[in-house]
């Protein structure tokens, strides 16, 4: 059992680590939150430059061949640093989708995508809340050597921005779960753009009949795409945690309050300790089941403890790291409040812990 | 990052589950089934112990010069999920898991000569005398006194909580030699030979479960001899500090005790039925409570493989602290669910039933005789070893600077 990164990777989130330091300061990042840009081109472009956009695609398909820990080793920066950019949407989902596809056109796009000359944004809640395919209700109809989509998607990151949409709808009504391209200057589209609580760009998208295309093979991938996209995410959660306890502790250590810090109380020190267990057991899990995925044992059940562990213990741990921090930790000012609604986002989507931890619980 | 899945693994678990399949005697089964603690019945425990001693798996966690067993990560944790799927009482903690792993540090060869084989062989079994009526958390206000007197410490006092000490050969226990300077300065760590030293007395407590598992244990001008020091005089804090990581950091798996309570608890939810119709095993609300307990012994599984495969996580200060605080009130929240499961069942104070080898019929089913008294013993989890107050206070001095 090895559950460290390796050199390489050590190496990989040293130079990552050390840029978004630099240019990706907490000012930095909420300044570009606050313009009118959806994310950073330059940092975009600075991860293609890393190899990040290309990381965990196949040699043959221009990517790097990496790993789900590769991926991992990452992302747990991009939670320390509130990353806005969409990594999971554009990498982990629909370029995977596409990888995973036949055919030229989504080859075309996926190279498109790694070169950082267009991004790919993934179309999948309808509103249920839960990875599960089962909830996808939207319908792609035949139509000449096409389908069309109806109906619509939430809550799609980048879906305002993206050149191409990958949309999970079901191959005529009550056909099986597929995968369509969509490419986002055709008809049929009326996408509302708005930015999450934690900083980044999403769209409601309404499809009127918008012409798409069938990736082909597409849909055989799609629990092994969402298992890891999902890791990822937790990954991010888990440097979010990380960020949150550090600084949570520094702020108790400094801030005085009768006279003294208020961590030498026993209640703010114990606080103090859970969210450092809380931390701990998420952190564990997250690797062990990073660890699992690289072995190929991976089994639904382990997502959903992961899931359901980062979720809960994220938001508890948020929650703490606002109490502690008292009327400063309900400022936009201070960054608390912005790694505490990355936790939530973190949790909200793909299934909320309440749900996951219930469906560990149905064995 | 990689988990070794090889076949080879699988032939260890087949091997693993045979013997434990073929070898343990009914009594020793029994045993095992009726554990409603930490600590398991006393006879068939060391019993079982010397059975694993001859095969050569008495002590997985020990260097294998010493007797360990030398395996990998996974085989330790399959060795650990097979023994818990078979209800096998689990050996107790104080000689293989404190002394042992503590002479093997730091003991003089006399020492490690004279007392590792009889407790890696089940012969011997150690007592911790550490608490005292006045010094719980604040052990090292403790003041059990010893006065050297030639060749030897003369002790008076008395320590408490003092597990099977009526079961014990042996005792190590922390004696005041010193109240100079600051409390802890004045502390020495003595192993005692015997238990029946003359001025000395061992009266059981009964516990809140029916039990005496608990000890006083009473010094009277007790003679024994200073060559059962560890360490030096006066320096047995750093000493008993050094155990206290094998005691909290546990060499041995927790999570696979913990899941097989869950699975227990399953089995008995499946035909207990719920006062919403249904069996409780299919009523919502039971299943997120035991999603949400499953999930954290599986997060504490992880925490323990990573430790277990070295991963800087076991590196933390504040990691047996850590281990002891998810440890201990998962044990507490298992057991809480498995006596909500019983309900009306688990209220028949049966102790007779639950004694090994007896002949009374329990009232229920196995679970609902074991699921009460689990849950009353497990009280103690949080605070023995150092209560969680204690712990948390250790775990948020690291948190500084983190």
């Amino acid at each position: 059992m090895d559950f460290s990164f390796s050199e390489e990777q050590e190496m990989l989130r040293d130079g990552v680590g050390k840029y978004l330091e630099k240019h990706y300061d907490f000012d930095t990042r909420q300044a570009l939150v606050r313009s009118d840009a959806p994310w950073s081109s330059e940092a975009w472009q600075q991860f293609a430059e890393f190899g990040l956009l290309a990381l965990p695609f196949a040699e043959e398909q221009g990517g790097l061949g990496g790993s789900i820990s590769d991926c991992v080793a990452v992302a747990e920066l991009f939670g320390r640093h509130l990353v806005v950019e969409p990594y999971t949407a554009s990498i982990m989902l629909a370029g995977a989708l596409l990888a995973a596809s036949e055919g030229d056109v989504a080859a075309q796009a996926l190279e498109r995508i790694l070169a950082a000359e267009g991004v790919a944004a993934f179309a999948y809640e309808e509103g249920a809340g839960t990875a599960a395919p089962d909830a996808i209700a939207m319908v792609a109809e035949a139509s000449g050597e096409g389908f069309t989509l109806t109906g619509e998607k939430r809550l799609v990151i980048a879906g305002g921005e993206a050149d191409w949409l990958v949309v999970m709808a079901r191959q005529g009504v009550g056909g099986p779960v597929a995968g369509f391209l969509v490419a986002t200057d055709a008809p049929g589209l009326e996408p509302r753009s708005y930015t999450t609580i934690d900083g980044r760009s999403a769209a409601n998208i309404r499809f009127h009949a918008a012409p798409a295309q069938l990736l082909q093979g597409a849909a055989r991938s799609l629990d092994r795409i969402l298992s890891h996209a999902i890791i990822v995410q937790c990954a991010e959660a888990v440097g979010a945690m990380g960020a949150l306890l550090a600084l949570t502790s520094d702020y108790a250590m400094t801030r005085k309050q009768f006279g003294v810090p208020i961590g030498s109380f026993q209640a703010v020190a114990h606080r103090l300790a859970d969210m450092k267990i809380a931390h701990a057991k998420a952190r564990a899990t997250m690797i062990y089941t990073t660890a699992l995925a690289e072995s190929g044992a991976l089994a639904p059940r382990d997502i959903a403890i992961l899931k359901g562990q980062v979720g809960k213990l994220g938001k508890a741990l948020g929650e703490a790291a606002i109490q502690t921090h008292g009327g400063v930790g309900m400022t936009d000012e201070l960054s608390v409040s912005h790694y505490h609604k990355r936790l939530l986002a973190c949790d909200t989507m793909f299934g909320s812990h309440d749900y996951h931890l219930r469906v560990v619980g149905r064995g | 990052m990689n988990i070794d899945f090889a076949p080879e693994l699988e032939e260890f678990r087949a091997e693993v589950a045979e013997f434990f399949a073929t070898a343990p005697t009914p009594a020793i089964r029994e045993a095992g089934r009726k554990t409603t603690s930490v600590f398991a019945p006393f006879q068939q425990c060391m019993e079982w112990h010397r059975m694993l001693y001859d095969k050569g798996w008495a002590a997985p966690h020990w260097p294998r010069e010493y007797g360990g067993t030398g395996w990998s990560v996974e085989q330790r944790f399959i060795f650990a999920e097979e023994y818990r799927k078979a209800d096998l009482p689990p050996l107790l903690p104080q000689s293989l898991g404190m002394v042992g792993p503590l002479l093997i540090d730091i003991g003089t060869e006399e020492q490690k000569a004279k007392y590792l084989e009889p407790i890696l062989k089940g012969e011997d079994f150690w007592a911790q005398g550490y608490s005292e009526p006045n010094s719980g958390s604040d052990l090292a206000s403790l003041s059990c006194r010893a006065e050297a007197d030639g060749d030897d410490y003369i002790i008076n006092g008395s320590k408490i909580w003092t597990t099977y000490a009526h079961h014990a050969n042996r005792m190590f226990m922390l004696v005041r030699t010193s109240n100079e300077g600051k409390k802890q300065q004045g502390i020495t760590f003595l192993l005692l030979d015997r238990v029946d030293y003359p001025g000395m007395e061992i009266r059981p407590i009964v516990g809140l479960d029916g039990f005496p598992e608990q000890c006083e244990v009473f010094f009277e001008d007790c003679r024994v001899p200073q060559s059962g020091r560890v360490g030096e005089e006066n320096d047995g804090w750093s000493v008993a500090k050094h155990l206290l990581k094998h005691e909290r950091g546990g060499g041995n798996a927790a999570s696979p005790t913990l899941m097989r309570y869950c699975e227990r608890a399953r089995a008995a939810a499946a035909t207990t039925a719920s006062p919403f119709g249904g069996a409780l095993a299919d009523d919502p609300v039971f299943q997120r409570d035991i999603g949400e307990l499953e999930a954290d012994i599986a997060s504490l599984a992880h925490f323990e493989k990573l430790a277990i495969s070295g991963h800087a996580i076991a590196r933390d200060p504040a990691f047996p602290s850590m281990n002891k605080t998810i440890n201990s009130e998962l044990v507490q929240r298992a057991s809480t669910l498995m006596a909500q499961v019983s309900g009306v069942d688990g209220l028949a104070r049966q102790l007779e039933a639950l004694r090994v080898g007896s002949n009374v019929e329990p009232l229920g089913s196995e679970f609902d005789l074991i699921s009460m008294p689990l849950y009353l013993n497990s009280r103690a989890t949080t605070i023995y070893a150092g209560s969680n107050e204690v712990q948390r206070d250790l775990i948020a001095r690291t948190v500084a600077g983190s």
